[in-house]
């Protein structure tokens, strides 16, 4: 067994390397080490441009469609240097990670041509309409509604969470279609366009002071009726196959940036004095040791030549990265003590390690909460029988 | 010893439990955080309770009792997420004072016209004093800048064991509102307190809060006895609450779900405030470090016969 990057994939790090290096020393200097996704958004959005200007918009995507065609492992290494090289988060990552996979997966040639050369060329920022109040961890219990009049689609109801809504253009929303329908039957996937007046957009304001998601509401919301993704009632279908994107590879690059914060902590250990504290020390091996297991561990998984079982390890891959990085978000406050407690300024916003630490309580919660991972593992992967349900 | 709190002080503390519960519900807290922090009226209630002359000798107007009554009213703070000094002045600086022979601006104190920031040196800044101010995670929590030089160990046990005892009733609220939440909040067709995944994390924090409890009582009564190993019962008491706190304060956002990462939902000035506390007055590393100490160093007599002591 070899664990580890080939030569050729070594060549493709530097070159990512170098590119993004320049990138932060340069022309998007200001951007660089930006760790929240709303800081400077129209600054982010030239740098989705300048991504695409330069083919690294959406490099796992097929050539024709402005991508590189880049292997799993490529993909991986991408994202690591990208880390690496302090470049904050793409606002475009639903667009190139989830909108984009799917369109190649369940879109027709038309939809491919409506909306893919937008999301690689940067200029098409999508966000995601699944969550709702009454629909969190049973996300099949939707009840925003579509209903078709003619040649549109009708939309009434509301989403929540919806991520980066407010600097989107397009949406896109898992509906009821069948009216009476319960569960994962009768919904309808589709693709909405923002600026309407039956769409509004309100922030929900964290507890780290942030707004980087929205309440969406859609009141006689209308897009064309070509505007779904697969079939009327194959909504359920599409959503899940979507998720499969967002819990497969677009996290197993993260190491890096988990790396970066883990030597903050650690440069902070050493000035603050807490590094001589044997039981910080501990703490911090442990942390170390828990950051190797998620790096060996998605190497075994970009080793696996199926990556049709990517998803089963993925799922534990989650709960793993999310509770670590919650550990390491109170690791952090141990070491910088009540500093921790003290915004830098009068405004109530936060530096990197208390940031870290308000920031991860959300981990353990979106993209499925360690109990819906628990449950999934335990379903799935071990075979349990499912949790009794009550009626839905 | 006896570990059982009399009626009198259950009383007390129920007293300051239900004025509080009536006075000071989370519409307070938010309408403080849009409003300044600080509302002289809840002072004046406070005062006019006596719980500022709680410690205060009778001789300067006070009501003279100790500080297992103290750490069980200090409790009742952090569960109703007090904001008010009251804690900080009559409970931590008070006693101090009194232990130097100070009594001049006892009365003072207990009549609510002054407060109390005591500076020392764990702590970079201290809160509700009168230096720059500076923003804290806790939107409630008025800290400043202050200059710190006092290393005394004695007022650094009494400004830990008070939070850790403001921690406990943190807890006990946090839990409290998680297990309310987990009744009426339905997914898959049913509340999710009916899962086990849900209702076994919160019977881990009740078992962790329970026991926290009465390490704190024990570490207010060695410290009102000035036993010589009260600063191990102290970080005891301090490290307890803290873990109690903290993994309550973890749960309880877990079982809200994304609404409980957001500031509109009341959780998180609890969760702020044990968040604040548990880096003051010494960190879980500084205080197991002084049990490593005292176990390790030989201060500490560990031994059979000293089990209970």
């Amino acid at each position: 067994m070899k664990l580890g990057f080939s030569a050729a994939e070594e060549d493709f790090r530097r070159e990512c390397a170098d590119w993004l290096n320049g990138q932060m020393a340069g022309e998007f200097k200001d951007i660089k080490g930006i760790t929240t996704l709303t800081e400077k958004a129209e600054r982010r959005k030239e740098w989705e441009q300048q991504l695409a200007a330069h083919k690294w918009s959406c490099i796992g995507w097929p050539e024709e469609w402005g991508g590189r065609a880049a292997t799993l492992a490529q993909q991986v290494i991408f994202a690591e240097e990208y880390a690496r090289a302090g470049v904050p988060g793409r606002v475009n990552h639903i667009g190139v990670e989830l909108a984009g996979p799917t369109l190649l997966t369940f879109g027709t040639d038309e939809q491919k041509k409506r909306f893919l050369p937008g999301i690689a060329a940067g200029q098409t920022i999508f966000c995601q309409g699944f969550s709702e109040p009454g629909a969190g961890s049973d996300l099949a219990s939707v009840r925003t509604k579509a209903r078709l009049e003619g040649d549109e689609w009708v939309v009434n109801g509301q989403k929540i969470w919806t991520s980066l809504a407010h600097i989107s253009d397009w949406i896109f929303v898992v509906s009821r279609s069948e009216e009476g329908s319960k569960g994962p039957k009768g919904l309808t996937f589709l693709m909405m366009e923002i600026d309407q007046p039956g769409i509004e957009i309100r922030p929900i304001k964290q507890i780290n002071g942030d707004a980087e998601f929205n309440e969406t509401f859609f009141t006689d919301a209308k897009c064309p009726a070509d505007s779904l993704i697969g079939a009327v009632g194959e909504g359920w279908k599409i959503a899940m196959g979507l998720l499969a994107f967002e819990r497969g590879v677009s996290t197993l690059g993260q190491q890096m940036g988990f790396r970066n914060e883990l030597n903050d902590i650690i440069a902070a250990a050493k000035a603050t004095g807490a590094a001589n504290d044997p039981l910080i020390r501990q703490r911090i091996a442990k942390a170390e040791i828990g950051l190797q297991l998620m790096r060996y561990g998605a190497m075994r998984m970009l080793s696996n030549t199926d990556h049709s079982k990517i998803d089963g390890a993925a799922l534990t891959y989650k709960i793993q990265w999310a509770s670590w990085r919650r550990g390491l978000g109170e690791l952090a406050m141990d070491i910088i003590g009540q500093a921790g407690e003290v915004a830098e300024g009068d405004a109530y916003e936060w530096s990197m390690l208390p940031n870290l630490f308000l920031y991860s309580r959300s981990d353990t919660i979106y993209g499925g909460t360690n109990q819906i991972q628990r449950n999934l593992i335990a379903e799935r992967g071990l075979g349990m029988p499912r949790e009794p349900r009550g009626d839905v | 010893m006896d570990m059982l709190l009399t009626e009198d002080q259950l009383a007390l503390a129920e007293t300051v439990r239900d004025y509080l519960a009536g006075t000071h519900g989370p519409e307070v807290l938010r309408r403080l955080d849009a409003d300044g922090n600080r509302d002289p009226a809840i002072w004046q209630g406070l005062v006019d309770m006596g719980l500022t002359g709680l410690l205060v000798p009778e001789a300067q107007g006070g009501l003279g009792m100790g500080l297992v009554d103290a750490a069980l009213i200090a409790a009742e703070c952090g569960r109703a997420c007090l904001a008010e000094p009251l804690v900080d002045t009559a409970f931590v600086g008070v006693p101090w004072l009194l232990a130097r022979g100070k009594t001049d601006q006892l009365s003072d104190v207990a009549a609510g016209r002054i407060t109390l920031p005591l500076a020392h040196s764990i702590n970079p800044w201290v809160a509700d004093g009168d230096g720059a101010a500076l923003t804290s995670v806790d939107p409630l929590r008025n800290l400043c800048a202050s200059a710190n030089d006092n290393a005394d160990p004695h007022l650094l046990n009494l400004g830990a064991l008070m939070s850790a005892a403001q921690m406990v009733g943190l807890a006990d609220a946090m839990l409290h509102l998680a297990v309310e939440y987990a009744k009426i909040r339905t997914q898959f067709g049913q509340p999710i307190g009916a899962f086990q995944a849900i209702k076994h994390q919160l019977a881990t924090c009740a078992v962790a809060i329970e026991f926290a409890k009465p390490v704190v009582w024990q570490a207010a009564q060695a410290l009102q006895d000035g036993r010589a190993s009260t600063a191990v019962h102290v970080s005891h008491a301090k490290v307890a609450a803290t873990d109690a706190a903290m993994l309550t304060a973890e749960t309880a956002i877990q079982v809200h779900g994304a609404m409980g990462y957001t500031y509109e939902v009341d959780l998180h000035f609890w969760m702020k405030r044990s968040w604040a506390l548990a880096g003051a007055w010494g960190s879980r590393a500084f205080h197991l470090k002084r049990i490593d100490d005292a176990v390790l160093g030989g201060t500490l007599a560990i031994g059979p016969e000293h089990t209970f002591a």
